[in-house]
């Protein structure tokens, strides 16, 4: 009996806990325990005494060994990362320190010929799975002189979040054999922290320095008093430069990255968006400190063009306590910064000592539009960013001039900008994170730039994704005639009428090939004798599902462009009419062009979409019982369906054509266009599905059909129109001999 | 304790048993108590030396040999006591001098051209009359900017002084010109690499050559021109080679270019060396690129393959990076030496792969598994580039000073939309808008549509009535917002006009033709219906038409339609205006089409295309069609005209009511405007567009326009 209730007790503690079974065991022991336990006062006092200690130290030895290896398992976690807890919570302090020789090896100090294919090693980047690079970040020393002197303060706040973005990130790796890039953890963000020649000697001396190659320094404020270099000082060889406030001279094009100055700032405040629009000044400075040159020729703006110009500069009598950083002044008026630059349009961005400044990281962030004065200046991630959609820059020679300038342009214009701004400053300013992930991203495309991110994904801001349409087939093209189409024929096992239609569709003078997709697994496809004999290859593919997906599929076969689905049983369309549809295909290659037309129509009562078979003035879909279009969309129906679309038709067995209507509408963005009068699609042998296809089910069917897709799609994509498309001179009072397509629209 | 939980609930089942033992009788039952208390015990030890020596093992053995999550960067203990890399009050320095320019050296934009003389009228080029004798080429290239809209004769407006420097073959290079000023506001442009001795020292002035090595170019300074062949045409060249969006299957996946000329393709089943390549088993040794890889096959001319693979290091290997292009097989670039051509303004990444030669094995693996998707957007991409700035001299001279018109305009430049999606810049005219969304063509990517109304232009031609039976048709449209007259007849201005719905503007011409297709800044909206004062249209025609062109806003949508073709028997084009089962130009004096195409009219055309329409009338129907089917790359739309009319619309030469002014137009006329755009753009069409249920056996009543079937 023990067994057996230990038995159920093991299957109950099984069910409560599933999910290791080293913890159900030691369950099932500890279930046995104080079972016995409960027991024990029956048990025990039964027993000898001496055998009763005996047992009850066993017992206890027993229970407390249990519970240690209990505990032991069931925290595996803390006690194995306790190690590595014990050596990641350390303090900066504690780092090992590395004492520099005064004459240990300085690197060269940079060549302003490198490039990417003379100065980097992309055979380290070789083996990187998924185009991704791998980056190495050496361990946190502190460097001493021989006099035990520091060379720099040990690592700076940024410069720490920064490294730990990179190792949280996809491309960290913390094998140095398997690495592409490395990044130093000696800080070099503030070239005024660090001893510039001892800095060189700790970089040189790093386990994979060789000369610097595929080494990223980040670096924000270069330069020093007095003449303030627009690059790092510290000599670095081939080391790439991610640096903030490059200028043409200084800057390698496609080696170094342009990165921002990162403004505190953007942490501390939070300033939330501002809608785009007019604001109360038109022009605004707020830098302090600006040159006494470019003070006068702001505030001589400011003179001329009186309130909707605003310069600020530092406030000289601010109560103790209150932080300067924060606030500005304007004569006697004291301004909150970085709020204020949300009180103007534009904003100027001038040239301090250093070209980088991290105002511009402000001003975006305010949603205002940088007029950036800076001569020569190379602006953060120029290399993807397009600035032109977010800033004005303006020579330094022409200052006076810029009111006039900026308001040359047009308000639509200036709140695209706003909006610009506001995105770069969200995706690439905002964090010292966004920092580091955009620079490893212009590298990651340097190398890989198969897989690189496009214009479109840097610079538009979401809505803009969002709202575009890239159509797949944009080049304006008319295909030639000569190519032809292949018909695809889906059929279950409707021979005749199968036959009758491979007949039919043969004698269009542009097939160039029939393929059959024979859908019926059950059945064998007619033997080879007994297929009509027509001038075109024909060719049977048998499918292992019946499924509706099937007559989408991109068959290799397919070697035209054009591809006509049509059905098993639509042998009423005259070869004028399919030639004809070939045409109207060539001149719409990106559309859907198909005989019968549909239409979607919004149900108010039901407040929701109906689909509508009746003789209406408009179209919006086309049945793809008898449709031409591109086999690209064959591709994009068979791999790029949104959501469950494509199974969820496949287990309906229905709406696979309203499917296809949605993907194409979605991804083009156009109509679909239908061709030649209404005909009575009707078969003789086919009057059941036909009388189906009017049953009132099927149109609740197709209607949710609609429904289901709109929402999976999240919009409506479908477009409607009022046109058909007719042959030049249908119906026109013309010689009927003469006209190319005569037999159309015949019953 | 966590093992308590499931515990409890072991209690509770074990309680519940029926089968529970019941309390203890006799030694038998003493004995198997025991017994079981042993088992149970030495099976807990077991566990408890099981478990525990596997954990104590696992701590006394060196941690984890094997799999491990990488360890990243620390967190540290005082992290959040760590300083800011830049304090508040550090940055005093921040009031330094002004910047000095480098003098010498390099140049930039900034420093070294003076764009206060360009203010105004944008960019005005003059150009330095060539010394001495001079080849056709230089003398045709000349005569092209002459007559662009960029083109000045005073040296002194002008704002951007341009230096041919073309055929050094002829022993001609140019000495140090007359307004030379240390080369301030020059560019030099040099078509062919530069076999000519820098006579002089180059100065300020900007350099735009072919395939500029990178070291020496100087990014938004100088200008890349792409590397032309020595016969490339002057004018419209040839369109790019593709004849299909997407590869044909079974197609080579690459070609490779050779030192020695010609390609070599590998990839897929090339085994067939049928061609008219032909085979070669062995590639040989010597080969700069890994083609053991692949059994390959010789070609002379550029074969059909998805990529070309192209070295960088050969700037001659720039001139395959041309043919690449216009063949539509995607360059890839390895590691080039050269700047690409227009890279300030193409985004090359759309069109080709520049990738490192040093990667080869992987930059091939990427090739093969490429997306569909992306093979087939960069093909498209390649045909549209060449097509809009490479196929002609003239297109690449036009870019080149286009772009630098660009970087004068500065906020109202081209955004990179306009310059990287077909049309292209050449075409969207920054002086129309610089707002994508504005442009016909650009609407369906920008997401936006045209205005749901339009405006009625009608020309009011020398010989014509007040055309006030016109005018009430019109204005019943419900989509009709504004009717403007353009008054271009010799007699007075009527006083009265009849009344309407829509405001009436008249507007005095200057009686020329091209005056139809002025920018009037009075149109204020997007789409404008031309028409004659002598057209008849009914409301329900201008109705359906205009809902037409809501869905083809970058088309013309006509009623009347004329086709071009071409004349074996004069070697030249010809025209009818004849009912056919084709199409190819709709006629503007019933037609729809976009304002924008009265900016490209009247602001791109070659002034010399605008002086032959004023002085053929007829003419500029032909033109206007050419113009948009340029633009386009399709033909135009034709929708039902009534019956009757059409019948009595003079548009048959000879037919029984001779029209005042409709003669089919002289051949030359055609003529001349294909030399002038250097190709022919027309496309032809086979369809007409009618209402859905036109004509069709339904009750009318069903139908919207019903009265378009009116016998």
């Amino acid at each position: 009996a023990s067994t057996f209730s230990l038995l159920r007790c093991q299957k109950s503690c099984s069910l409560w806990k599933m999910e290791e079974c080293e913890e159900e065991a030691v369950c099932v022991i500890m279930c046995a325990s104080v079972k016995y336990n409960i027991r024990g006062p029956a048990l025990i006092p039964r027993m000898k005494t001496k055998h009763r200690i005996y047992y009850i130290t066993l017992f206890s030895i027993v229970l407390l060994g249990l519970i240690a290896t209990g505990m032991f398992q069931f925290w595996p976690h803390s006690i194995e990362s306790s190690n590595d807890w014990n050596v990641e919570k350390r303090s900066v302090r504690d780092v090992p320190v590395v004492r520099l020789p005064a004459d240990s090896p300085i690197p060269e100090r940079g060549d302003l010929s490198c490039r990417m294919h003379t100065c980097f090693d992309v055979y380290r980047c070789g083996f990187n799975p998924k185009n991704k690079i791998k980056v190495y970040i050496y361990a946190l020393k502190k460097y001493v002189d021989d006099f035990g002197v520091p060379v720099s303060n040990t690592i700076s706040r940024e410069y720490n979040e920064l490294l730990t973005a990179i190792s949280d990130s996809d491309y960290y790796t913390d094998d140095i054999n398997r690495a592409c890039l490395f990044v130093p953890s000696i800080d070099v963000l503030n070239q005024n922290t660090l001893r510039i020649k001892e800095t060189a000697q700790a970089l040189a001396q790093l386990s994979r320095w060789d000369r610097g190659t595929n080494h990223l320094l980040f670096n924000m404020l270069p330069g020093g008093p007095p003449d303030y270099n627009t690059a790092l000082d510290v000599p670095r060889d081939r080391a790439l430069l991610a640096g903030g406030g490059f200028s043409t001279w200084t800057y390698r094009q496609g080696y170094d990255v342009s990165i921002p100055v990162y403004s505190p700032l953007s942490a501390e405040v939070d300033l939330p968006e501002k809608g785009p629009g007019p604001r109360r000044y038109f022009l605004l400075s707020s830098q302090v400190g600006l040159h006494p040159e470019y003070r006068e020729d702001v505030e001589a703006l400011q003179v001329k063009h009186g309130e909707s110009v605003l310069v600020l500069d530092k406030c000289t009598n601010l109560s103790e306590g209150v932080l300067s950083v924060r606030k500005r002044c304007h004569k006697h008026q004291v301004f909150d910064y970085p709020q204020v630059l949300q009180e103007a349009t534009f904003c100027v961005v001038l040239r301090g000592a250093r070209l980088g400044q991290a105002v511009l990281s402000d001003v975006l962030q305010a949603g205002c539009v940088p007029v950036v004065i800076a001569d020569s200046y190379i602006l953060p991630f120029s290399e993807v960013l397009d600035w032109k959609r977010a800033s004005v820059v303006v020579p330094e020679e022409k200052m006076s001039d810029v009111y006039s300038i900026l308001q040359s342009i047009p308000q639509r214009q200036i709140e695209e900008m706003q909006r610009q701004a506001r995105w770069f400053w969200e995706a690439y300013f905002q964090s010292i994170k966004a920092i580091a992930l955009a620079t490893l991203q212009i590298i990651n495309d340097r190398i890989y730039p198969y897989a690189a991110i496009s214009y479109e994904e840097w610079n538009d801001p979401p809505a803009v994704k969002w709202g575009s349409v890239s159509n797949p087939l944009f080049l304006p093209l008319i295909p030639p005639q000569s190519q032809g189409f292949t018909a695809i024929v889906l059929t279950y096992d409707r021979v005749e009428s199968l036959f009758r239609v491979i007949t039919e569709v043969s004698k269009v003078p542009s097939l160039s090939k029939l393929l059959v997709v024979w859908n019926n697994q059950n059945k064998n496809p007619p033997e080879d004798s007994l297929w009509p004999k027509i001038r075109v290859p024909l060719k049977v593919v048998r499918t292992a599902e019946n499924k509706l997906s099937n007559r989408f599929f991109p068959y290799d076969e397919i070697e035209t462009e054009a591809v006509l689905a049509i059905d098993d049983d639509i042998i009423m369309l005259t070869s004028d009419e399919l030639q004809f549809g070939y045409e109207v295909w060539r001149e719409f290659p990106d559309r859907l062009v198909g005989y019968p037309g549909r239409l979607h129509l919004w149900d108010h009562e039901m407040n929701k979409w109906k689909y509508e078979s009746e003789w209406t003035n408009e179209v919006s879909m086309v049945l793809t019982g008898a449709a031409f279009y591109h086999k690209y969309f064959n591709y994009l129906y068979t791999y790029k369906m949104p959501g469950d679309i494509k199974n969820w038709v496949d287990a309906h067995m229905n709406c696979e054509d309203i499917a296809m209507n949605f993907l194409v509408a979605n991804v083009t963005g156009k109509a679909v266009i239908k061709v030649t009068p209404r005909k009575k699609f009707k078969c003789p042998e086919c009057t059941a599905i036909d009388g189906l296809s009017l049953d009132q089910t099927h149109m609740v069917e197709r209607s949710e059909c609609i429904n289901k897709f709109a929402s999976v799609f999240g919009t409506m994509p479908l477009k409607v129109v009022e046109h058909r498309a007719d042959p030049v001179l249908y119906k026109d009072d013309f010689p009927e001999k003469l006209k190319s397509f005569p037999n159309i629209g015949s019953l | 304790m966590l093992g308590t939980w499931p515990c409890s609930s072991c209690l509770l089942a074990g309680r519940g048993l029926p089968a529970s033992p019941a309390p203890a009788v006799g030694g038998h039952m003493q004995s198997w108590r025991r017994k079981s208390l042993w088992l149970a015990l030495s099976a807990s030890w077991l566990l408890l030396v099981l478990l525990g020596g596997f954990s104590l093992l696992r701590l006394a053995l060196p941690p984890r040999p094997l799999p491990r999550a990488p360890q990243g960067w620390p967190r540290w203990l005082d992290a959040d006591l760590l300083q800011s890399f830049s304090q508040p009050g550090e940055l005093p320095e921040d009031a330094a001098q002004p910047p000095r320019v480098p003098h010498g050296g390099s140049c930039n934009w900034g420093s070294c051209f003076d764009t206060s003389k360009c203010r105004g009228d944008g960019l005005k080029v003059f150009v330095y009359p060539a010394a001495g004798p001079i080849s056709e080429t230089h003398r045709k290239i000349l005569a092209s900017i002459e007559g662009s809209r960029f083109h000045t004769f005073s040296p002194a407006g002008a704002c951007l002084l341009l230096l041919l420097s073309l055929d050094a073959q002829t022993g001609e290079c140019s000495s140090m010109p007359l307004q030379w000023n240390r080369g301030r506001n020059h560019l030099v442009l040099r078509l062919h690499p530069a076999p000519c001795p820098r006579t002089f020292q180059l100065g300020q002035a900007m350099v735009a050559e072919a395939s500029p090595t990178v070291d020496s170019f100087r990014a938004g300074f100088d200008v890349a021109l792409p590397f032309l062949p020595e016969a490339h045409p002057l004018r419209g060249g040839a369109p790019g080679q593709l004849r299909q969006h997407s590869p044909q299957p079974r197609i080579a996946l690459l070609a490779l270019e050779e030192e020695r000329g010609g390609w070599r393709t590998a990839g897929t089943n090339s085994s067939a060396c049928s061609w008219d390549g032909r085979c070669e088993q062995d590639p040989g040794p010597g080969q700069d690129l890994p083609v053991y890889l692949f059994r390959t096959q010789r070609w002379e001319m550029l074969p059909n393959a998805t990529f070309c693979l192209i070295s960088g290091h050969r700037p001659q290997a720039a001139s395959r990076f041309l043919q690449a292009l216009q063949a539509g097989c995607i360059p890839v670039l390895l590691s080039p030496r050269w700047e690409l051509p227009f890279s300030e303004v193409i985004d090359w990444t759309k069109a080709a792969i520049v990738a490192d030669e040093r990667l080869l094995l992987q930059v091939l693996a990427a090739l093969q598994e490429m997306s569909p998707a992306k093979v087939l957007a960069l093909r498209q991409q390649t045909q549209f580039l060449w097509d809009a700035y490479f196929s002609s001299v003239e297109k690449v001279i036009h870019t080149t000073l286009e772009v630098i018109q660009d970087r004068i305009f500065g906020t109202s430049a081209h955004p990179s939309l306009l310059w990287n999606s077909p049309p292209g810049a050449l075409l969207a005219l920054s002086t129309f808008s610089t707002s994508p969304q504005d442009f016909p063509f650009y609407y369906l990517q920008q997401g936006s549509r045209p205005e749901g109304r339009f405006s009625a232009l009608i020309w009011v031609g020398a010989s014509d009535q007040p055309p006030l039976k016109l005018i009430q048709a019109v204005a019943g449209s419900q989509h009709c917002a504004q009717i403007l007259v353009l008054w271009s007849n010799e007699r007075p201005l009527p006083s009265r006009w009849t009344e309407t719905a829509v405001p009436l503007t008249v507007i005095d011409g200057r009686r020329k033709v091209s005056d139809r297709f002025f920018p009037y800044s009075t149109i204020r909206t997007d789409a404008i219906l031309s028409l004659d004062a002598h057209s008849s249209l009914s409301t329900s025609e201008v109705d359906f038409a205009f809902v037409v062109w809501q869905s083809f806003p970058e088309r013309m949508v006509g009623f009347l339609t004329s086709s071009h073709f071409w004349d074996e028997a004069h070697g030249g084009w010809g025209y009818t205006a004849e009912r056919t089962n084709e199409f190819s130009m709709v006629l503007t004096m019933a037609a729809f089409y976009h304002r924008y195409y009265h900016t490209l009219f009247t602001h791109s055309l070659p002034k010399a295309l605008r002086t032959l329409a004023d002085e053929a009338p007829t003419c500029v129907d032909v033109l206007m069609n050419f113009l948009v089917a340029a633009v386009t790359k399709l033909p135009p739309i034709k929708v039902p005209y009534g019956k009757q009319r059409q019948e009595a619309a003079p548009l048959v030469p000879g037919g029984p009511e001779p029209g005042p002014k409709l003669q089919a137009p002289d051949p030359n006329c055609i003529n001349q405007i294909a030399a002038a755009f250097g190709q022919m753009p027309l496309r032809s069409s086979h369809l007409r567009l009618d209402p859905v249920l036109f004509k069709d056996p339904v009750s009318v009543q069903r139908k919207k326009y019903r009265s378009l079937e009116k016998p």
